[in-house]
């Protein structure tokens, strides 16, 4: 039984095989065609799965969207700066982009008074990538003799950059003499607050070991953001940390488009794919007519003849999605290279899901060239019909 | 060799001495109806077992409707086909299909060959919907058309005669009670017509049941009986 079972299928391979090389250019564009779909869907998948975490990051670049503030039940509404040491340290370093202390008080500037914040200014360069400084940013954590003001500030006070420019601390009575070596636009409200160090807010305020706040730019998929704000409220109850729900569900807004945009162009080519195989296999069946007439004068029934052109189809789907895979992720890096500046990894999932697509296109083109195949009456095209 | 002996045209008349022979092929009131046009009217024969008929008849007889339907090629529009006295006109493609890999071996006109198989694999093609390709079994039946040396040549590098010689091959391999033929020397010279008919007498000599299409009076007087179509019905007899 087995000997004959292997005969019968290496007959019918016999048959395939030379059936497709006589017909070496139609099967190339039927393999071309799969290879094409293959391909976009490998890469679109590929990205697809890597894409959550690679546009969140690249979203990261748009300010915080983590925030941390003291316990409403707080009496300065301050939490300790120890608690924001702590917290930062609680999440992955590859998912944490910046994060920044605040510390905030009212200054006087001579003619008038503005808000001075204390802040981490190397945090603040990673969390506000986007804001536009004329000078540079100040570089030194404890530099306690420069600092950056926002532009509408600067222009009620007729500040320039390298000005010198006294600020004084009503409640403590403390004075410092500051430059202004950056000058800030970000669109909100920093344009009219003034930056120093934190080590120099906290002598001016003298509030030695609290912040008011952080904000936090915090890479997170779904609702990763939000089990975030969870973990550390149930561990630091001094603590108020939620996600900025504005920016977390834009991020999200943007990446459910994307993927959206993704599955749909995966669609469209797999349709496209679909329609150029059921043309190249619809051109075949019709070539092959009086082969099948004669297959079917034979003896050949009709279960024959349908595993032979599936037999087909499914060799030139395995062709065509074994070159797509290669070219899918080849296509995926450059994609990833293109659009995130990062190389996209291969997930597993990928291969089962394109060669699910690749074959369920192959077969949905190959349903009417089959039935075609089936329904030919042999005394009619052996005459010449 | 048999005196010609002509005939009325009566129903189910393989000749007397033949009446003792197996009926192989059986018509009962066979029709045919495309559109308006009565291909087969009616017809009533009757082939029994190893005869050699021929077939003829002006062009639009029926003759190629006929062997259609005995080939179970195709299904009759009216009336009874009884192929070894089981009533095939009903059947489904699937059971027809079945019985033309069993009992019947086909030979057309045009050859026939599938262009890209050599002329064993084309042999070997009969197998395959039979039973089982079998090479060395192929090639001896090959051997016995005289073209074991051509085995592994594609059709395109055969003469016409040789083509045909591999479509009697192909017809014969799987032993089949039944060779009907459509003018198998239609497209032939002289010199591979003659091969042919060689082949066909050795054929009915061993004892096969042949029913031959042709057009070619002295073809059709190599069987021991004609039987002659006009109109789809059957004209008259020639018994030899």
């Amino acid at each position: 039984m087995a000997v004959r079972s292997g005969v019968v299928a290496g007959f019918r391979w016999l048959m395939l095989r030379k059936a497709l090389s006589r017909r070496k250019a139609r099967a190339a564009v039927a393999i071309a065609s799969i290879m094409v779909g293959a391909a976009v869907v490998s890469a679109l998948a590929a990205l697809y799965f890597d894409i959550s975490i690679k546009m969140s990051q690249e979203l990261r670049a748009y300010g915080a969207n983590f925030f941390v503030g003291a316990d409403p039940a707080s009496p300065d509404r301050r939490f300790p700066a120890a608690r924001y040491d702590a917290i930062l340290a609680e999440i992955p370093a590859d998912r944490l982009t910046g994060a920044s202390p605040f510390l905030y008080g009212v200054v006087s500037l001579g003619i008038g008074n503005a808000v001075l914040a204390g802040v981490d200014f190397e945090g603040m360069r990673r969390i506000y990538p986007y804001w536009r400084v004329e000078g540079g940013w100040i570089s030194v954590a404890f530099d306690d003799r420069n600092a950056m003001i926002g532009k509408q500030l600067a222009e009620k006070l007729e500040l320039q950059l390298g000005a010198t420019i006294e600020v004084y601390a009503p409640e403590t009575g403390e004075k410092a003499e500051l430059r202004i070596k950056g000058i800030i636009e970000s669109g909100g409200p920093e344009d009219e607050q003034m930056f120093v160090s934190m080590d120099l807010a906290r002598r001016l305020f003298a509030v030695p070991e609290r912040i008011d706040l952080a904000m936090l730019s915090v890479v997170a998929e779904g609702d990763e953001a939000a089990r975030l704000a969870e973990t550390i409220n149930s561990a630091h109850p001094e603590a108020d940390a939620k996600p900025i729900r504005k920016i977390s569900q834009s991020d999200g807004q943007i990446l459910d488009k994307i993927e959206g945009f993704m599955a749909l162009v995966a669609f469209v080519i797999l349709v496209i794919t679909t329609l150029c195989v059921n043309a190249i296999m619809s051109a075949i069946v019709v070539e092959r007519t009086p082969e099948i007439g004669l297959q079917k004068a034979l003896g050949a029934d009709d279960r024959e003849i349908m595993t032979q052109f599936l037999s087909e189809t499914a060799l030139i789907c395995a062709i065509g999605l074994a070159l797509g895979l290669a070219l899918g992720f080849a296509l995926a890096q450059v994609l990833g290279q293109t659009v995130f500046g990062a190389w996209v990894n291969l997930r597993p999932l990928v291969i089962p899901l394109t060669a699910f697509a690749s074959l369920a296109a192959a077969l949905i083109a190959a349903i009417i060239p089959i039935r075609s195949a089936v329904r030919i009456v042999p005394a009619r095209v052996l005459k010449g019909e | 060799m048999f005196e010609a002996a002509e005939t009325e045209p009566r129903p189910a008349d393989p000749g007397p001495a033949r009446d003792r022979a197996k009926s192989v092929i059986r018509t009962e009131g066979l029709s045919m109806i495309f559109g308006a046009v009565r291909a087969l009217d009616r017809l009533d024969i009757d082939i029994a077992e190893g005869e050699f008929v021929s077939i003829m008849g002006p062009s639009g007889s029926g003759k190629t409707t006929l062997l259609n339907i005995l080939s179970c090629l195709d299904t009759p529009s009216e009336g009874v086909y009884r192929l070894d006295g089981v009533d095939v006109s009903g059947m489904s493609e699937q059971q027809r299909a079945m019985i033309r890999r069993e009992k019947i071996g086909l030979v057309f006109q045009q050859f026939h060959l599938i262009p890209y198989l050599t002329a064993l694999e084309n042999v070997m093609l009969a197998q395959h919907y039979h039973s089982v390709a079998d090479a060395g079994e192929a090639r001896e039946h090959l051997g016995n058309v005289g073209l074991a040396d051509r085995a592994d040549h594609l059709p395109s590098q055969l003469s016409g005669g040789e083509k045909q010689r591999v479509c009697i091959a192909r017809a014969l391999v799987n032993e089949p009670a039944i060779i009907l033929a459509d003018e198998p020397t239609g497209n032939l010279d002289e010199e591979n017509e003659k091969v042919v008919v060689e082949l066909l007498q050795r054929l009915h000599g061993e004892g096969r049941t042949i029913a031959l299409v042709t057009h070619n009076p002295e073809m059709g007087a190599l069987a021991g009986r004609t039987i002659y179509l006009r109109h789809g019905r059957l004209d008259r007899q020639v018994i030899r």
